[in-house]
């Protein structure tokens, strides 16, 4: 009897520390919208470390599928649903912000040293609603060329192209299909915005940096005899470059292509160099940047995605101890090197040399010479432009097959950003 | 007095019992279903969420302006026509070879069935790298067997992939109308094929004028079913094409889905939505008012 007395009790006192610990825990919800495996590792990794440090907070992950995730966040805020931490990528900024749901962070910033150390230009580019930070970047992503020397050594190509014309011409003489060997890795799918806007643009000149669809003098540029050149290599890189299957390539058919050494030249933002790590042996790619076209410049954009709090958060304070403590340098250079992005501190830039060597050469260059890599911004906070970037890519698709001109294409695309402007 | 108390008790009974189920169903079917309704004439997109306006026709217009809903139209007809022909035929020919007990039927049931158990949009992405023009195991095969040289763009040529999601669906379909006419079949009393063979009745006749009639019922309703769910069947397509290239394979619950996804006009896909209920219903309609429930019933 003792003994039964003793084990009830003992019971009891365990599901009382139990309950009375439970009671004393927060628990975040923080949810995720670039999921993959790899990328969900790290970020547990990075929360095993703030729970660590802070023994009352538990933090629960989302990890919506990567297709779906902004219907998760749309539905999750607009309902009010509990979430304490929501991640945002720059295309999608401005859309989640009109929910009215998202904290501004102008307030904690203000009070926040850390700032300082933020890159150059990086706060001015996420402040896309009314001039307000909704959200501190956890990654900075820019595309560069990435090359396989090994597969171009076989061809006699010992350096990466320069300019648009040399990459075209290097891609044709690799291009075999009878050997299953082609150049250009392209991409037909999965919103090829940048892949089509970085070619077309570099024959020009003049673009307004503040805005991709814009010159300097305000126009738009569809109509430009120079754009219609741009489109034409652009054309012809898919029809004798690359395999007629690539009007279906997205981001994963892109990297198996390059890693079977298919088509050995991609363009492609850092978050690609976590995964050929992994499926490529050391010095099997490397980057450098992109080719000029013949205005001698190119027009890559800045992307990034960033941690925000929503406004009817309990929790607010702890969120922002979260964001702030994944914005340390140390943590900050975990999560870049182990995902792949550009990391959002000078003082990771100038403190590891991880990030200015090796296969971040590329992006080195680039940053290097703002004359010749003009990053240039998107008309993001454009309501229209939720809608253009898959008009885009279904326009695009019906001028790789043949079913309307080039011409027909540019009316179409100046038309839409004409009524867009507001013009 | 004594039987009327009964028989309100019994009512009362009977209301309870139905309440809760009236309840979900009102909550979970018909309150979504009025309230996409709705959503079809207001300006509900992601930038104007907090200022949602009544828009009238103004969706609708914009739908009907747009040549790809027509090109998701005609495709639609075509999915359904020749997906739900070839899964019949295929189905009931299955079906017919399966009927008769032989040796490991259990185990060959199953193999044929299982695709029937997998999620259609796994499966859609499944048959998107099978039939894969570069690295798809399909064209590996055809060129180990040299039957062709170069990859065959199977989902890249609008044509191909046209085909392609079609010959998928196909596959996946055949296993309902096996299973359905399957059990439909061995519920034929043999006393009916025994008494049509004393009357002199061949194989053929045996099978217009015994099995047909007998299984009528059953088919008229699993095409009735079977037309409803594969117009509502995006899953294939989405996991193969995505509706694309350049909306080739589109049909309406793909192109609705794509509004959503891309767009994220949720007015626009309820409009969509809406037309979609509406060709259902009038195709409803028609069907039960030329296969009439007298028939249905009939044996």
């Amino acid at each position: 009897m003792k003994v039964k007395i003793l084990v009830v009790f003992s019971v009891l006192v365990i599901a009382l520390f139990a309950m009375s610990f439970a009671a004393n825990t927060v628990t975040l919800n923080m949810i995720q919208v670039f999921t993959s495996p790899q990328r969900t590792h790290v970020l547990e990794t990075i929360i095993k470390e703030f729970e660590a440090l802070h023994p009352n907070v538990h933090i629960n992950l989302i990890s919506p599928p990567y297709e779906s995730a902004y219907q998760k966040v749309y539905l999750m805020l607009s309902t009010n649903q509990p979430l304490d931490i929501v991640e945002v990528g720059d295309w999608s900024l401005e859309g989640v912000v009109q929910l009215g749901k998202m904290e501004n962070l102008e307030p904690y910033i203000a009070k926040w040293s850390g700032a300082k150390d933020l890159i150059p230009g990086l706060l001015k580019a996420v402040r896309v609603t009314g001039g307000k930070a909704y959200i501190i970047p956890n990654g900075v992503y820019a595309k560069a060329l990435f090359y396989r020397p090994d597969i171009l050594a076989k061809f006699g190509i010992t350096q990466p192209p320069a300019t648009m014309k040399e990459l075209y011409n290097d891609c044709l003489k690799i291009t075999n299909p009878t050997k299953n060997q082609y150049g250009f890795d392209f991409r037909g799918t999965g919103l090829p915005t940048n892949f089509i806007d970085i070619i077309t643009t570099s024959y020009l000149n003049d673009i307004d940096p503040s805005n991709m669809y814009k010159l300097k003098n305000g126009k738009l540029w569809f109509k430009d005899p120079r754009a219609l050149e741009g489109l034409k290599l652009y054309l012809n890189f898919y029809k004798n470059t690359a395999p007629k299957d690539s009007i279906n390539w997205g981001f994963d058919a892109q990297v198996n292509a390059f890693v079977a050494g298919t088509t050995p030249f991609l363009f492609q933002d850092p978050d690609t160099t976590g995964l050929l790590n992994s499926m490529l042996k050391k010095g099997q790619y490397k980057t450098a940047p992109l080719p000029v076209g013949p205005s001698g410049k190119v027009y890559p954009s800045y992307g990034f995605g960033g941690w925000g709090i929503p406004n009817y958060s309990k929790h607010k304070e702890l969120a922002w101890e979260f964001i702030k403590f994944f914005t340390t340098p140390m943590i900050s250079a975990y999560f870049c090197k182990e995902y792949g992005a550009l990391p959002v501190l000078k003082s990771v830039y100038e403190d590891d040399p991880y990030f200015s060597s090796g296969v971040f050469e590329g992006w080195k260059k680039m940053f290097s010479d703002p004359q010749k890599y003009v990053f240039t911004s998107y008309p993001l906070a454009n309501p229209a432009w939720t809608r253009w970037t898959k008009y885009q890519q279904d326009t695009m698709q019906q001028a790789l097959l043949g079913r309307i001109t080039l011409d027909q294409l540019t009316t179409k695309w100046y038309n839409f950003w004409k009524k867009a402007f507001g013009m | 007095m004594k039987r009327s108390k009964a028989h309100r008790n019994l009512k009362n009974f009977i209301f309870w019992m139905l309440f809760p189920t009236f309840t979900i169903v009102a909550i979970l079917t018909y309150y979504p279903t009025i309230k996409g309704i709705l959503l079809a004439f207001e300006d509900y997109t992601v930038f104007t969420f907090q200022n949602i306006q009544f828009v009238g026709w103004q969706n609708f217009e914009t739908i009907f302006s747009d040549p790809n809903f027509f090109i998701a139209l005609w495709n639609t007809v075509w999915w359904i026509a020749l997906s739900v022909a070839f899964q019949f035929v295929l189905g009931f020919a299955l079906a017919l070879l399966m009927r008769k007990p032989f040796r490991g039927r259990g185990v060959y049931a199953g193999i044929v069935f299982y695709p029937w158990a997998l999620s259609g949009f796994a499966l859609g992405i499944l048959w998107s790298w099978l039939l894969n023009g570069q690295f798809g195991l399909i064209n590996d095969i055809l060129m180990k067997l040299h039957l062709i040289h170069h990859g065959i763009d199977f989902l890249s040529n609008p044509s191909y992939a046209f085909i392609s999601v079609i010959a998928v669906n196909v596959w996946y379909g055949i296993p309902f109308f096996a299973i359905m006419i399957l059990a439909a079949l061995q519920s034929i009393p043999n006393s009916l094929y025994e008494a049509a063979e004393i009357d002199g009745a061949g194989s053929v006749s045996k099978f217009f004028n015994v099995t047909l009639p007998y299984i009528k019922p059953t088919v008229v309703s699993t095409l009735l079913l079977r037309v409803i769910w594969v117009m509502n069947f995006p899953d294939i397509i989405y996991g193969m094409t995505k509706g694309g290239p350049a909306g080739s394979t589109n049909i309406l619950a793909t192109y609705m889905i794509n509004i959503v996804y891309f767009e994220s006009d949720y007015s626009k896909a309820s409009a969509v939505g809406l037309i979609i209920i509406s060709i259902l219903t009038a195709y409803a309609l028609t069907y039960l008012k030329f296969t009439s429930s007298y028939e249905l019933g009939e044996i």
